[in-house]
């Protein structure tokens, strides 16, 4: 039995939105055919998006939408992507092995997508192969309300009001793809070009600074050091693989055992250890904790699927991913003091994905359901909970077997999302709510029998969220009786 | 606890452009131990997905993302064109 503590009047701050961010990357069929099919397609869309995944990600309350990449970003000229469709520049995407990209999908085609989605723009600007020039007018063009050349021509392209942009990133993995740049170099590039990032009129921009590839320290010492006063983030990025293997396999997506469940789990929880080291390292240089920890990339990745082109990185998502996100987002919830916004990769058809299409046919992941599971959690106030896990155990190695998060939203209902790491034990879990009354707790799991249970076309609802029966309240305690490998969300009123 | 470094970005890893000995053993590894069409079936598949404008870099499907030369072997695939599957012998290409 875990025994638990949770002052319900005692909060930590709010969880942020912006934890619960996408990413929408031009890679593979994210946005073509899995987000965009154009106005002539046969697949019913509305302007061109395509209407069931539409629907679907609405219904998640996307509070940002990270765009155009990833390495994209950093071969991706705006200009290329406004105007007429028929005369817009025809590129090669040289980080996709030639990929033709016909920028049918430009910078209007996106911030309507944000409208559509009810969600705020996050844009990726081009550090690596663009200019300072290139970057200050594709945000005079976005957001300058007047007379300009930019603002005219945005005119010219059918928009009259600009438009609010309220994220932007300057550069993107500057470290790898966007220009294999020592630190040192980029800190001094990240001072000259977010400089000609500028607010106009009413818009005001938070900036984020490429941060670390993973447990790259000296790059957050470093861009602190010398521009922790110009940047609002710094971004992180971390990517769980359930080998650790960069070179070889990362292995499979849905045939996997006990083994590489396990190092999957004890590789997710990673994430804690580098925002714990980095943040320490920002609090030296930003003791207030005003520049945010922004982890815009994060997320399974495997060997694509068999039978895919390698270049899409197409893969599927199963329960384990389901315990992804789940730990991640708890994760996120804990430190949200110093993580203000995280964006998983991607929202369709690559690597963590919400969904998943195949020519008019679309699946809901189980990462969809645990992002719909949480989105109570979105501006809630974040509550403290005490307990010991007990420990999973798998050959020499272990890690906590729970991992959880609590919040109190604007209503005084309180949520606990709870995952159970283990392959195959239960957890009974008593937790002391002071300060609450607890009268009702209702819940929902996402489980399956199998360890990778997943969905597909000709399955789609083989792992759904379903009403969790495993919790009471008795004498102001509430008793939880967790299956293995799950994921719940309690509420109590 | 673990050190571990991610040494690469997306997009230095993979390409979408496959040489013919990468694509043969791509699609010796995903048929294996699956149960495939009689060599007519597949000839006709692929002459049909040949024709397709879904066909990408000459080896891929844009509906689905996968290898065609793996989609139209394997017995259990099906055509994944919009509304309209293709493989169906009755539907227009």
């Amino acid at each position: 039995m875990i025994k638990m503590h949770i002052n319900t009047q005692q909060t930590h701050g709010t969880i942020s939105r912006y934890l619960y961010g996408q990413f929408a990357e031009h890679l593979g069929r994210c946005i073509y055919e899995g987000i965009w099919v154009g106005e002539d397609s046969p697949i019913p869309n509305t302007e061109g998006y395509r209407n069931d995944v539409l629907k679907a990600l609405q219904n998640l309350n996307i509070p940002v939408l990270r765009w155009p990449g990833g390495c994209f970003a950093d071969e991706y000229h705006w200009m290329d992507g406004i105007g007429p469709k028929s005369k817009r520049a025809r590129m090669i995407n040289n980080h996709w092995g030639g990929v033709e990209e016909n920028n049918h999908f430009g910078t209007h085609e996106f911030l309507r997508l944000c409208e559509l989605l009810q969600t705020e723009p996050y844009i990726s600007g081009n550090v690596g192969s663009g200019t300072v020039r290139e970057m200050q007018q594709w945000v005079e063009y976005m957001t300058l309300d007047g007379e300009s050349p930019m603002a005219g021509l945005r005119k010219e392209n059918g928009r009259e009001e600009p438009w609010k942009l309220p994220f932007f990133g300057v550069g993107n993995e500057n470290w790898g793809c966007g220009g294999n740049m020592r630190p040192e170099y980029y800190a001094d590039l990240y001072r000259h070009y977010s400089t000609y990032v500028r607010n106009y009129g009413g818009n005001r921009i938070y900036k984020i600074a490429c941060g670390p590839n993973t447990a790259d320290y000296h790059w957050t010492e470093v861009l602190m050091r010398e521009a922790a006063g110009l940047m609002d983030g710094l971004s992180l990025h971390y990517y769980t693989l359930p080998t650790g293997d960069w070179s070889g396999s990362k292995g499979s997506a849905t045939e996997y055992g006990v083994d590489a469940w396990f190092s999957t789990m004890k590789n997710t929880l990673y994430m804690e250890e580098l925002i714990v080291k980095h943040s320490k390292i920002m609090d030296k240089y930003d003791p207030e904790g005003r520049v945010g920890l922004i982890i815009d990339e994060w997320g399974g990745w495997y060997d694509v699927e068999p039978g895919t082109n390698p270049g899409f990185l197409y893969q599927q998502n199963t329960l384990r991913d389901a315990l992804i996100a789940g730990i991640n987002l708890n994760i996120f919830h804990n430190y949200s003091q110093r993580v203000k916004m995280a964006n998983i990769a991607q929202v369709v058809n690559v690597l963590q994905a919400m969904v998943l299409t195949e020519g008019d046919q679309m699946l809901l992941t189980p990462t969809y359901h645990v992002f719909h599971m949480y989105k109570v959690h979105q501006d809630a106030e974040l509550l403290n909970v005490s307990f010991d896990s007990p420990m999973y155990k798998h050959g020499a190695e272990m890690i906590p077997q729970i991992n959880m998060s609590a919040s109190v939203d604007a209503n005084g209902a309180i949520h606990l999302s709870v995952c159970n790491l283990h392959h195959a034990e239960s957890a009974s879990i008593r937790c002391l709510l002071e300060g609450a009354e607890g009268k009702q707790v209702t819940g929902t799991i996402l489980a399956h029998s199998s360890l990778n249970a997943h969905n597909t076309f000709q399955q789609p609802n083989e792992v759904v969220p379903v009403t969790f029966t495993g919790a009471k309240l008795e004498e102001g305690e509430l008793i939880v009786e967790l299956p293995p490998a799950s994921v719940v969300v309690l509420e109590l009123k | 606890m673990m050190e571990q470094r991610q040494n690469h970005c997306k997009g230095c890893m993979e390409s979408v452009q496959i040489s013919s000995e990468k694509l043969e053993r791509l699609v010796e590894i995903a048929t294996r131990g699956r149960e495939s069409v009689p060599d007519e079936e597949y000839a006709r598949r692929m002459e049909q997905c040949q024709q397709c404008p879904g066909l990408q870099y000459g080896t891929t499907c844009r509906y689905c993302g996968c290898l065609i030369a793996v989609r139209a072997r394997l017995q259990d695939s099906v055509c994944p064109f919009p509304l309209v599957p293709k493989w169906d012998s009755s539907a227009a290409i």
